[in-house]
């Protein structure tokens, strides 16, 4: 079953592009280590989820592109009409001259309703070229205006038209020190309205993102590309085909039905964070052997942690014993908090993937107590490897992740707001101060809910 | 002498001829043997008979799901679908779950089912061989499947959890939805692709059964087994038919057999509410209650009514009013008609759906028989507003029921959820 991507703003654009050319450079890859017809089986799935048939003979990715601007729009066609082995769909783009300001009121009061019709026709354009619709991704940012207020926008007009479709949320977390002054209140409004009309947010930090690629993939000058490709890559190795329940001669026909069937059922908790692992250069790849019990052994530990990546991880966190406060330093830094999860899914690519032993994942201490290990946890596998890497293990967690993050977000944004900073310039276009206050509630009680989770 | 002798043996043959037809058009049906063991009431014919009662009671046994259920899980479903059904011998209750006792009893069950109504037809209707495309099924099932069995939670359930339940629950109907939506698209391109292919002008194109057997041999061999032994089947129920008498004389020696019933026993419902020791005086002191209210609006409303009367009595007798009148009359009528209409078509009566297959043919071209699919979609688009209807009032009635509790507790706070 397809997926269709809306690429929204500069940031869903550029890393909108990385995905595509991920998900096709790992299918066509010639070193996935499986049998030739598994690697077509695994071809064609990922090609009749992601991308479609031109009479060219050229796949066209499932997308649609909307910006404010035209310069990033035009980059990303011109990026992938360069590469000559897929394309973007002609007409799949809709853009306009001016920008949105970094305003979250601008981009939802404005933009959205204005430019409704033209985008909606866009999308319904997809979608009629899909034998089925599985759901919608939807990239965007949530620091900017137009990702963010254009995003939620377009996101509660497809959960009005489409309401049997799933919708998932790539949400780019921004830098805790980013440059836009008024991001935390263009993230909280973000994020409260996709509470309400999103499925499933799954979360993707800058902060975390550079970290790898300053410390795992060792790259002196970052820049957006080198993140944007660290994200695609994590995203991928979570979307491409992976075995159906019943047998490993089939790929799972709806990955995006099945994540969410066993991840997010419950209304107040909907955040989702991935990791994976390994994490490395090219260069360092080819040098390098793993395990399966070294790659899930470091995975749990990041899950437990909430290290952001494979380095530096706390082992000194331990799942609490039974009755017993978690274990670590005595003192109260949130650093030796252990995240208790609701649910989790474990997806492993490579040789001898049926070897891996995931107990590890199924331990109820990990996991809160009113769901069991048996209904909290799930796992994908696969035997063709991804992405060159001989093995590799993605991990999507439901858990108190993202709480930490979540609460310094709203922290900030309120203190703002009880100086009623800059907020003239959301009421001046059509905005009321009831629906910042109506977002932080929604998301104190969030912040509450995943805080409940604990023991 | 020969002649008596061939008519005696002809008539001792016409029983187990009779059964074994019987036998042969049920599905999973029992040899002969089971059934005269079962007069006798042995026990080895128990379990047969309770998987037979079993898989004939629950539409839903097609894929075998049921028969993988432990005996007392099978003889309790069995027994609380009979009871939806009416049976009306409570002897088969009072066996334990899982015994081998009763076989005699579910034989009368088996008879009772197959004399009141048309079972086998039912039967065969479920599992007819399609060779066309075949339009989802859209008509509410007349009578519930048996209901699942009711599993005591061991400790008390968090509500979170009943929440992450619901909520896996709306997921799957989405992806079900999704299928469904998946299902009419590649339907459309078979038969937009096959157009002009079938050996039939009327129909025009191939189903996806026929697209099948052209494409792939051996499934076209799978299906013409299928159909023999559904012919096999209709045959075996066509002679039954004819010899059944013979099997309801002997069903009649049955049924003597067992000890009679006690009257009372049949009338009795299997679950007596409890009456407390003060309930019969609580209850005249009700329904006093009851009569001194109907006595107190009778008074208030007749004052009421008589000087509404006296208002409007003059009024509506007048030349022009007859026409609003007759106007009025004529909108009644016809809403009259259309809810006896909508009622008429929503009433299923016991027989299955007479399936249709699934056509698409050019526009303007003439159909003589069957429906048109425009047909179809104002009736489910006319059902899709009454049970809208329904839902709203029953989402008004909580409301209120919310509403109402939130005034009880003056000293709570309660926070409603988002208006969708």
């Amino acid at each position: 079953m397809s997926i269709v991507t809306v690429q929204l703003g500069q940031c869903g654009n550029q890393i909108g592009f990385e995905v595509f050319d991920a998900l096709f450079r790992d299918s066509h890859c010639s070193q996935g280590l499986c049998s030739k017809r598994d690697n077509e089986a695994y071809q064609a799935s990922c090609r009749e989820r992601f991308f479609r048939e031109e009479e060219n003979g050229v796949p066209v990715a499932r997308a649609v592109l909307v910006d404010m601007e035209p310069k990033v729009i035009n980059q990303t066609l011109s990026k992938a009409a360069q590469s000559g082995r897929w394309n973007y769909g002609q007409h799949t783009s809709f853009c306009q001259k001016q920008g949105s300001g970094n305003n979250w009121a601008y981009g939802y009061s404005v933009h959205g309703p204005k430019h409704e019709e033209s985008i909606m026709n866009l999308i319904q354009t997809e979608v009629e070229k899909c034998d089925s619709l599985s759901g919608f991704f939807i990239i965007m940012s949530m620091a900017g205006g137009t990702g963010s207020g254009l995003g939620a926008f377009v996101t509660q007009k497809l959960q009005d038209q489409y309401s049997s479709s799933l919708k998932m949320n790539q949400i780019i977390w921004p830098y805790g020190t980013g440059e836009v002054i008024v991001q935390n209140y263009n993230s909280i409004l973000t994020l409260s309205h996709l509470y309400r009309s999103s499925d499933a947010l799954l979360i993707h930090e800058n902060d975390a993102v550079h970290k790898i690629c300053a410390k795992r993939m060792n790259i002196k000058q970052i820049s957006f590309r080198d993140l944007n490709r660290v994200l695609a890559h994590q995203l991928g190795s979570v979307f491409q085909p992976t075995y159906s329940e019943d047998s490993s001669f089939h790929y799972r026909r709806n990955p995006l039905g099945d994540l969410m069937e066993h991840l997010v059922p419950h209304p107040e908790f909907k955040m989702l964070g991935v990791r994976n692992i390994p994490q490395m250069s090219a260069a360092s790849l080819a040098y390098s052997t793993f395990t399966w019990a070294g790659l899930l052994k470091h995975l749990r530990q990041m899950l437990i942690s909430s290290a952001k990546m494979e380095e530096g991880i706390n082992w000194q966190v331990r799942p609490p014993l039974s009755g017993l406060p978690p274990i670590g330093k005595a003192s109260a830094h949130k650093e030796h908090h252990f995240n208790t999860s609701l649910a989790n899914l474990v997806v492993l690519r490579g040789r001898e993937v049926h070897s891996a032993d995931v107990e590890g994942f199924k331990d109820p201490a990990l996991y809160t107590s009113w769901l069991e290990p048996v209904d909290a946890f799930s796992v994908w596998k696969t035997q063709r490897a991804f992405d060159k890497y001989e093995k590799s293990a993605a991990l999507v967690s439901n858990s108190q992740l993202l709480v930490k993050p979540l609460d310094m977000i709203v922290g900030k944004a309120w203190n703002m707001f009880s100086s009623k900073a800059f907020i003239h310039q959301y009421t001046k276009f059509g905005m009321e101060e009831e629906d910042f206050l109506d977002s932080f509630a929604l998301l104190e009680q969030v912040v509450a809910s995943y805080g409940s989770l604990g023991p | 002498m020969r002649r008596r002798r061939s008519r005696v043996e002809g008539a001792a043959r016409a029983l187990p001829e009779a059964v074994a037809a019987l036998s042969r058009c049920l599905p999973a049906g029992p040899s002969p043997e089971i059934f005269r063991r079962a007069k006798f009431d042995r026990p080895e014919a128990a379990p047969v008979l309770w998987q037979l009662l079993l898989r004939v009671l629950s539409p839903l046994a097609a894929n075998n799901t049921w028969t993988d259920l432990a005996p007392e899980a099978q003889a309790c479903l069995v027994k609380s679908a009979l009871g939806s059904q009416g049976y009306p011998r409570s002897v088969l209750l009072q066996f334990p779950d899982g015994s081998s006792q009763g076989s005699r009893e579910l034989l009368l069950a088996l008879s009772w089912l197959l004399a009141r109504g048309p079972l086998l037809e039912q039967l065969l209707a479920q599992t007819r061989v399609q060779l066309g495309d075949q339009l989802p099924q859209w008509e509410a099932p007349t009578s519930p499947g048996p209901p699942a069995p009711f599993v005591e939670p061991k400790s008390p359930v968090d509500l979170r959890l009943v929440e992450w339940l619901m909520g896996r629950l709306r997921f799957r109907w989405r992806c079900l939805i999704s299928s469904q939506q998946e299902q009419c698209i590649l339907l459309s391109k078979i038969h937009l692709y096959t157009q002009g292919c079938h050996s039939q002008r009327s129909l025009g194109h191939l189903s996806v059964a026929e697209t099948e057997m052209l494409r792939d041999p051996e499934s076209g061999q799978q299906l013409l087994q299928a159909l023999e032994s559904e012919n096999i089947r209709l045959e075996a129920a066509l002679e039954w038919r004819r010899r059944e008498l013979v099997f309801w004389q002997w069903m009649d020696t049955v049924l003597d057999t067992c000890s009679p019933e006690t009257p009372a026993v049949t009338s009795q419902p299997t679950v007596l509410p409890a009456i407390s020791e003060g309930g019969l005086g609580e209850l005249e002191s009700v329904k006093q209650e009851l009569q001194a209210l109907q006595e107190e609006l009778r008074e208030v409303s007749e004052p009421r009514r008589a000087a509404w009367e006296a208002r409007v009595g003059g009024l509506g007798q007048g030349p022009e009013w007859s026409n609003s009148r007759k106007a009025l009359q004529e909108a009644v009528q016809q809403e009259l008609a259309a809810l006896q209409g909508s009622w008429e078509r929503s009433s299923t009566p016991g027989q299955p759906q007479r399936p249709h297959r699934l056509v698409r043919s050019k526009d303007g071209a003439p159909r003589p028989q069957g429906l048109q699919a425009a047909e179809v979609i104002r009736t489910l688009s006319a059902k899709e507003a009454c049970l809208k209807k329904v839902l709203h009032q029953l989402q008004r009635q909580c409301q209120q029921e919310l509403a109402r509790l939130a005034g009880a507790l003056p000293g709570l706070i309660w926070i409603l959820p988002p208006e969708h």
